[in-house]
């Protein structure tokens, strides 16, 4: 992941970030590889093992599909000790996302914040010339 | 009158500010914010105002939306929100209105120790506190629940813990609602629910959750510092911590479903974080079933927290806790939803109160207080910063007037954790404590930063309007001496 893809914005008590990509499937990868980013430090040396998981979402709109895969890597990551690191995306539309999602193993990374869950507070996806653009603000 | 991003403000009196209803269209009540204007400069800081003015959009809203003098921004609810709602006139209840760490709480216990008696061993205590009580993001404790027992964990609370050993049945009525909810249903609760939190009771977490060992260093009221044994030097333990990740999925299961609601019951909120659904909804039910789990979850959590914390002493004294009169003060929640008999206007009503970083605070008489407080009104802790203070307050009739029985939680965050990161150097954050004599051990170094006391308000600027505005009233103040950070 190119590390200036999302940066960080004021907020209070959480953590409140913008993720930029070239088109929504990628700010969906972005935003998950950030979300990653933000909470975790690879330990060194790093394990090469990875784990694949399938993820599927289906959702109203965009937003809740955003929410949706986000809430669901946090969950997952939390139930298999596993941090994310590979998203693939088979099958995307603003209401579905499949993806292949690889990790590995939590004890190769310091956790730096825990991060409870993405929220709908103050959620924007929006297209901005050539770019896409989402801010989400995370409970932590 | 002050002006925020256009939300007009309106001063009551010294300690309220008012957000009117007509500041926007949907807005069913009026906001109240318990502040001073000292407090009020930091309040207007970031969007925690609007936040007040949107929860007063929620179906069945009684009274007003009503803001704590530790209000910051938050998600959906502003962190430091009370909000009753009225079942019978369509009232909601509002996952939002609680947050994802459900039954986030503290709770304080006392010692027989001076702290003179004893200042020489803090360090020590706090090293073996730090490795004896499971720390940190995903932690795991020793404390092993099977499947089957984590169900009847869900419905007993507390006294799971007490039944298992860790604890005796005198805690339990020192704890808020006894240490469980009635109306837990597992089957409410995911699976994925079960397996986020599974392998963490006993732990303490991480962000703002702590471990402390205190001092009282100011008494207020010495009648009832009497009556529950408290004196100056006396040292006091205070443990802060949540429901882990059985809160967060089950928070996250229902806003989901609840999403679906706004269309279903027609209900129109300004952010979809504040998604809700009638309290005698069939979502609203299965909402509210589970979050009791959850909050059951946490007590017994809590309760496995101090049964550490005790061994820790005898371990280091090498002496039994209860001569060292280890006793529990009071356990509250303050991310709650309930639903509690309280007055409006001149009726009695079953009210769906949420409490969203706001402390239950429950006047003399009440009848949910057992014997022991029920003169002097319920023990309100709240925890300040690691570098100051923290408080022991009662509630009172004020309070059940005013406020639905609540108080704030703690000092509320001012600087953003980006903020913190960025101005504040860990080490010498630890050597400046260290100087006031205060010893941290943390798992991170990252949250001794975002945890410093400049990133905090004033916790006695926040008990200043708490106590002068009369919704709850000092009994004693405290000290950190020992700090364990998640």
């Amino acid at each position: 992941m190119s590390p200036k893809s999302y940066q960080l914005l004021e907020h209070t008590a959480d953590i409140y970030i913008r993720v930029k990509a070239k088109d929504l499937k990628s700010l969906f990868v972005n935003s998950a590889e950030a979300m990653f980013d933000i909470s975790t430090s690879a330990k060194k040396p790093i394990s090469k093992e990875k784990i694949t998981f399938p993820i599927s979402q289906t959702a109203v709109n965009k937003e809740e599909l955003f929410i949706n895969w986000l809430n669901e890597l946090l969950s997952l990551s939390a139930v298999k000790k596993t941090i994310f690191t590979d998203f693939k995306i088979k099958k995307f539309s603003e209401n579905t996302i499949e993806a292949d999602v690889s990790g590995i193993s939590a004890e190769n990374f310091e956790i730096k914040t825990e991060i409870k869950a993405a929220t709908y507070h103050d959620l924007v996806l929006k297209s901005e010339g050539k770019k896409w653009i989402a801010e989400v603000i995370f409970d932590v | 009158m002050f002006e925020n991003k256009q939300v007009p403000l309106e001063k009551i009196d010294d300690y309220r500010f008012r957000i009117p209803k007509s500041y926007k269209q949907g807005m069913r009540v009026d906001g109240i914010i318990y502040a001073d204007e000292k407090l009020l400069k930091d309040i207007l800081h970031d969007k925690a105002i609007e936040q007040v003015a949107n929860v007063a959009f929620l179906p069945g809203i009684v009274e007003a939306s009503i803001a704590m003098p530790d209000i910051h921004w938050g998600y959906g609810f502003p962190i430091g929100g009370v909000a009753a709602t009225d079942p019978e006139n369509g009232g909601v209840v509002s996952p939002g209105g609680v947050g994802f760490d459900i039954n986030c709480g503290v709770r304080m216990l006392k010692t027989n120790f001076q702290f003179d008696e004893i200042k020489g061993r803090i360090k020590d205590l706090i090293y073996v506190l730090f490795s004896d009580v499971p720390s940190g993001v995903g932690s795991e404790g020793d404390i092993r629940v099977s499947q089957r027992e984590e169900r009847q964990l869900l419905v007993k609370g507390a006294k799971w813990a007490v039944e298992h050993g860790y604890g005796v049945p005198d805690d339990l009525e020192c704890t808020e609602e006894f240490g469980a909810m009635e109306g837990a249903d597992p089957a409410a609760v995911s699976e994925r629910a079960y397996e986020r939190g599974k392998s963490q009771s006993g732990t303490l977490g991480s962000g703002n959750h702590f471990l402390e060992i205190q001092v009282i260093d100011q008494l207020y009221d010495q009648e009832i510092c009497d009556a529950f044994g408290l004196t100056l030097g006396q040292v006091t333990i205070m443990i802060h911590s949540g429901s882990r990740g059985l809160g967060y999925q089950i928070c996250d299961d229902y806003v989901k479903s609840m999403i679906r609601c706004l269309e279903k019951y027609m209900i129109e909120v300004p952010d979809r974080q504040l998604a809700c659904a009638p309290v005698d909804s069939p979502e609203g039910k299965a909402y509210l079933a589970a979050m009791k789990c959850a909050a059951n979850y946490a007590w017994a959590n809590r309760q496995c927290l101090m049964y550490l914390t005790r061994r820790s002493f005898e371990r280091v004294f090498d002496m039994p806790w209860q001569k060292m009169g280890m006793n529990l003060i009071y356990d509250v929640a303050h991310n709650i939803a309930k639903i509690e008999r309280h007055s409006v206007g001149k009726t009695e009503k079953n009210l769906c109160v949420h409490r969203k970083g706001a402390t239950r605070a429950f006047g003399p008489g009440h009848p949910a207080l057992p014997e022991r407080y029920r003169k002097t009104g319920q023990p309100v802790i709240i925890p300040g910063d690691m570098g100051r203070n923290s408080y022991l307050l009662v509630g009172t009739q004020k309070a059940m007037d005013e406020t639905f029985g609540s108080a704030c939680h703690g000092a509320g965050r001012l600087m953003s954790r980006t903020h913190a990161t960025r101005s504040i150097n860990a080490d010498d954050l630890l050597k400046e404590l260290e100087s006031k004599g205060i010893i941290v051990k943390a798992s991170g170094r990252g949250t001794i930063v975002e945890e410093a006391p400049q990133a905090y308000k004033n916790v006695n600027d926040v008990v200043d309007v708490v106590h002068n505005s009369g919704i709850a009233k000092r009994v004693c103040r405290m000290k950190p001496v020992g700090v364990i950070k998640g």
